[in-house]
């Protein structure tokens, strides 16, 4: 009898242990079926109560992690708030639907002054906001206006980043508006494309409402904003009098679910047609449940910087040897699956400027322990974050081990020290370390918003804290060269320049991964990380 | 009757270390009594002590899951001792190529993320995990002992202030405030084991005090009060000794809510740093694993899962043997 129960006890134990401690990031069904049922109760008009059947022809649902920050683009600058964001409003500039290269979108064409510092730019005639309102150049000028200063706050995040270089904005006429520039900034092209601080809101929401546009976005998209269920969804309805090609289906719903399981779960359940925040871990449950995984390269970077105002790691040969120990290649493959590509160059491929010559210090561990045995290394200190990063989903912690064990293997013990990502943050830019693990992801896929990082005098961006004149000159000259062939060589040089150099020894681009229903098919997932769904059509 | 009639109370210090202490004692009372009580006094020193030791081992022999678990525990305190020279692997190399493979002749237990060998590094966790549980437990057991007993004795306001701070650290969960203590002093083993000692301490001072209270009452504390002996020389050799089996049950359990506390914290990963193996650091990191390769879960968990078990076991069977009603014969 004692024995029955003790060994009842034992399994109960062992199940429960792996059960609760495992499951502690992990599913939790409840979460979905209460989402699933609000969520019909939520769901506009429509005879579309029974899911799957009736809303195939005119709803398409996207889960993603975390509501919105907000809906103003001017306010926010988060990925979560951009994805619905891109969907409701338009810039002036929009992508090509496979790069960042800028196409006309509010606006039909541009010209610039020969001393490149005026933008011309016609604006498409007849658009109007979603409240009614005409879209011209007057909205163009407020829209900007609001983001420079004296008006700008310190709340609106991008801002600088977008219109920094901004003088002013002149009203030609109702279809004609000139921006002018500071200085000569090739990257403002690419900054009008963006999907934050770059769209434009009806001038009337906001100045009408207090602030009502971070709540409820007044654009110019194929989408228009319906309502926002806190922890819930957000829901836009088709603009029917969308200025160009109408969107496909008539309502979007974006669904908040935090839990990646719980979100893989309602993708294999059919109650969402488009998931995305998944990581490899999830790709046979997506695709066992019958659903397509999305994956391509993202505009990321993942990097190891060495601190090169340190005694060790001031001599570029420390660098080098430091980076022949590491097998990258392996490193990429075991730890991110194939769900990352190896990187060669700071810059992912889709960016200009890209160059496929360029290559960093090869893998040879014999060089390596040479190389380091003559700059007396033996000891490093390493600082790293514990949480995966969209550039890294392995986790800071997994990557900085996984590199100590290369370092082991040619003599040199590596202390880790890792910190949450808030903390680690405040740790990088104290600068007490050897080594530290970061990344970048793109703002604007400008090769100037990667390839600036090394020149920037703010520790916390350039985390490597090399401040090499030449360098900089050069990310000055590039700037200022009008995007073309000549741009593109520029920055394939100075990859070269920082690759010899060992500054940074980029390790991966991470994937952009999606899951989404076999019926679907039509949305753009853009490299930017965001998603259009004017296309997006559900089968059936 | 009156007090002196009956100079040895049923719970005489059990320990036989403490014999020649109680016989400075028995001087002292001999003195003080009318007279012939002396030798019947020492009858009793010698006989009960072994009696109650020999009995309570014979109990915990015929509890076979105590047993067992005590077994298991010698194991395992050899494994921490001689773990690191007998490990197949050296626990934290890594083996980029050779990552996430299933369990097979060459990983027992497979291997993690890194291409770590999960046996290696579940034998190597087995050092951390009894240390820091051990530690954890000494600590809270001096502090809760010293806080309990001078709280329990001196009553007033004394008992009133030591009570209300156990009270109000009691009413915080303990893992969380482990957690906060983390967070106050930084991560690592070393502030770990500060961390689940001190939430601990009100337990044991809770215990303590508790007993000390009713054995306060007894006569043969009176009595140690009339000869003149001072406080702490009766909390310690008169008071103390008798609270004993109630205190090492309470150890023994300590120690399996330590292990586990440990496994918490490494799982949120505030434990070693790394690459050191640790059960819930390597948990914690295997948790994105679940589906793809549960064997790096398996394990690790499993390891905690016994050690836990086993101590709660032979802490049982301690209560049992250490209980004279509930003895097994």
């Amino acid at each position: 009898m004692k024995k029955t129960v003790l060994l009842l006890m034992l399994t109960l134990t062992v199940a429960l242990a792996a059960g609760l401690l495992a499951g502690c990031g992990g599913t939790s069904e409840t979460t979905a079926t209460t989402a699933a049922t609000s969520d019909t109760t939520v769901a506009p008009g429509e005879s579309t109560t029974t899911a799957a059947e009736a809303a195939a022809a005119d709803t398409f649902t996207y889960a993603q992690g975390a509501d919105p920050r907000g809906l103003d683009p001017a306010l926010v600058d988060d990925g979560e708030s951009a994805k619905i964001i891109v969907n409701v409003y338009e810039g002036l500039l929009k992508y090509a639907d496979d790069s960042t290269a800028v196409e006309p979108s509010l606006a039909e064409s541009w010209e610039i002054s020969d001393d490149g510092l005026s933008y011309t730019f016609k604006l498409r005639q007849g658009v109007k906001f979603h409240d009614g309102t005409d879209f011209n150049a007057e909205a163009v000028k407020f829209n900007i206006d609001r983001q420079l200063p004296p008006q700008v706050t310190p709340d609106m995040g991008y801002a600088g980043f977008v219109f920094g270089s901004v003088k002013d904005v002149v009203v030609d006429d109702d279809y004609t508006v000139t921006i002018n520039l500071t200085q000569k900034n090739t990257a403002f092209l690419a900054n009008l494309a963006m999907c934050l601080a770059a769209p434009i809101v009806s001038p009337k929401a906001l100045t009408d409402g207090n602030n009502s546009v971070m709540e409820a976005p007044v654009g110019t998209g194929p989408y228009k904003f319906v309502k926002w269920s806190k922890g819930e969804n957000v829901v836009l309805e088709r603009n029917d009098d969308y200025w160009g090609e109408k969107a496909k289906t008539k309502n979007v719903i974006f669904r908040f679910i935090s839990d990646n399981s719980a979100r893989v779960l309602a993708l294999n359940n059919d109650e969402v047609d488009m998931i995305d925040g998944i990581d490899a871990t999830v790709v046979n449950q997506i695709t066992q449940g019958g659903d397509k995984l999305f994956q391509a390269e993202g505009m990321n970077v993942n990097y190891m910087a060495y601190n090169t105002t340190t005694e060790m790691f001031k001599d570029q040969a420390a660098r080098v040897a430091f980076s022949q120990a590491i097998n990258r290649e392996e490193l990429v493959t075991s730890l991110y699956q194939g769900y990352s590509d190896m990187a060669e160059t700071i810059l992912p491929t889709f960016v200009p400027g890209y160059d496929a010559t360029v290559k960093q210090v090869a893998y040879d561990v014999e060089k390596a322990k040479a190389g380091l045995a003559a700059a007396g290394i033996t000891k490093v200190h390493m600082i790293t974050y514990t949480n995966p990063r969209p550039y890294n989903a392995a986790t800071g912690v997994a990557l900085a081990t996984a590199i100590q064990g290369y370092l082991q293997k040619v003599g040199v013990e590596c202390t880790i020290d890792t910190f949450d990502w808030t903390t680690y943050k405040e740790k990088v830019k104290a600068g007490d370390y050897d080594i530290c693990f970061y990344g970048w992801i793109g703002d604007n896929g400008d090769p100037d918003n990667f390839m600036n990082l090394l020149a920037d005098p703010d520790p916390s961006m350039n985390v490597a804290r090399w401040q090499d004149e030449t360098y900089i000159a050069d990310i000055k000259t590039a700037l200022a060269i009008p995007n073309g062939a000549e741009r593109d060589a520029k920055y394939g040089e100075m990859e070269k320049y920082v690759a010899e150099r060992a500054i940074w020894l980029p390790i991966s681009h991470a994937q952009s991964l999606a899951g989404y229903r076999a019926e679907v098919s039509g949305f753009i997932y853009h490299v930017t990380g965001t998603v259009f769904l004017s296309k997006a059509v559900v089968a059936k | 009757m009156s007090k002196w009639d009956s100079p040895v109370a049923p719970g005489t210090p059990p320990e036989p270390a403490s014999e020649g202490l109680v016989a400075d004692e028995t001087m002292a009372l001999g003195e003080l009594l009318p007279d012939g009580s002396i030798p019947e006094f020492d009858e009793t020193l010698h006989e009960k002590p072994e009696n109650q030791w020999l009995e309570m081992w014979r109990s915990l022999k015929a509890n076979r899951a105590a047993l067992v678990s005590l077994i298991f525990i010698a194991f395992l305190a050899l494994l921490a001792v001689i773990g690191p020279y007998i490990t197949p692997y050296n626990p934290i190399e890594t083996n980029m190529a050779n990552a996430l493979k299933p369990p097979s002749a060459q990983h027992w237990f497979g291997t993690d993320q890194l291409g770590m060998d999960i046996f290696s590094r579940v034998i190597a966790g087995t050092r951390v995990s009894l240390t820091v549980g051990l530690l954890a437990v000494s600590i809270a057991l001096t502090v809760g002992i010293i806080l309990g007993a001078v709280a329990g004795y001196a009553g007033g306001w004394v008992d009133t202030v030591i009570m209300r701070v156990m009270d109000m650290m009691l009413s915080v969960p303990s893992i969380l405030l482990a957690i906060t203590l983390m967070a106050a002093l930084g991560k690592g083993i070393d502030k770990a084991v500060v961390a689940i000692g001190l939430v601990s301490i009100p337990e044991y001072a809770r215990i303590v005090r508790g007993s000390i209270l009713s054995i306060k009452e007894n006569d043969y504390v009176a009595a140690a009060h009339v000869v003149g002996l001072s406080d702490s020389r009766i909390i310690l050799r008169h008071v103390l000794p008798n609270a004993l089996s109630v205190i090492i049950v309470r150890a023994t359990l300590g120690i399996s809510s330590a292990v586990l506390d440990t496994a918490a914290l490494g799982f949120l990963g505030l434990g070693v740093q790394p690459p050191q193996a640790e059960w819930g650091d390597m948990l914690g990191r295997a948790r994105g694993f679940i589906f793809q390769a549960p064997h790096t879960l398996l394990f690790p968990g499993m390891a905690i899962t016994a050690t836990v078990l086993a101590f709660n076991l032979l802490g049982d069977g301690l209560r049992d043997a250490l209980d004279p009603k509930a003895r097994i014969k």
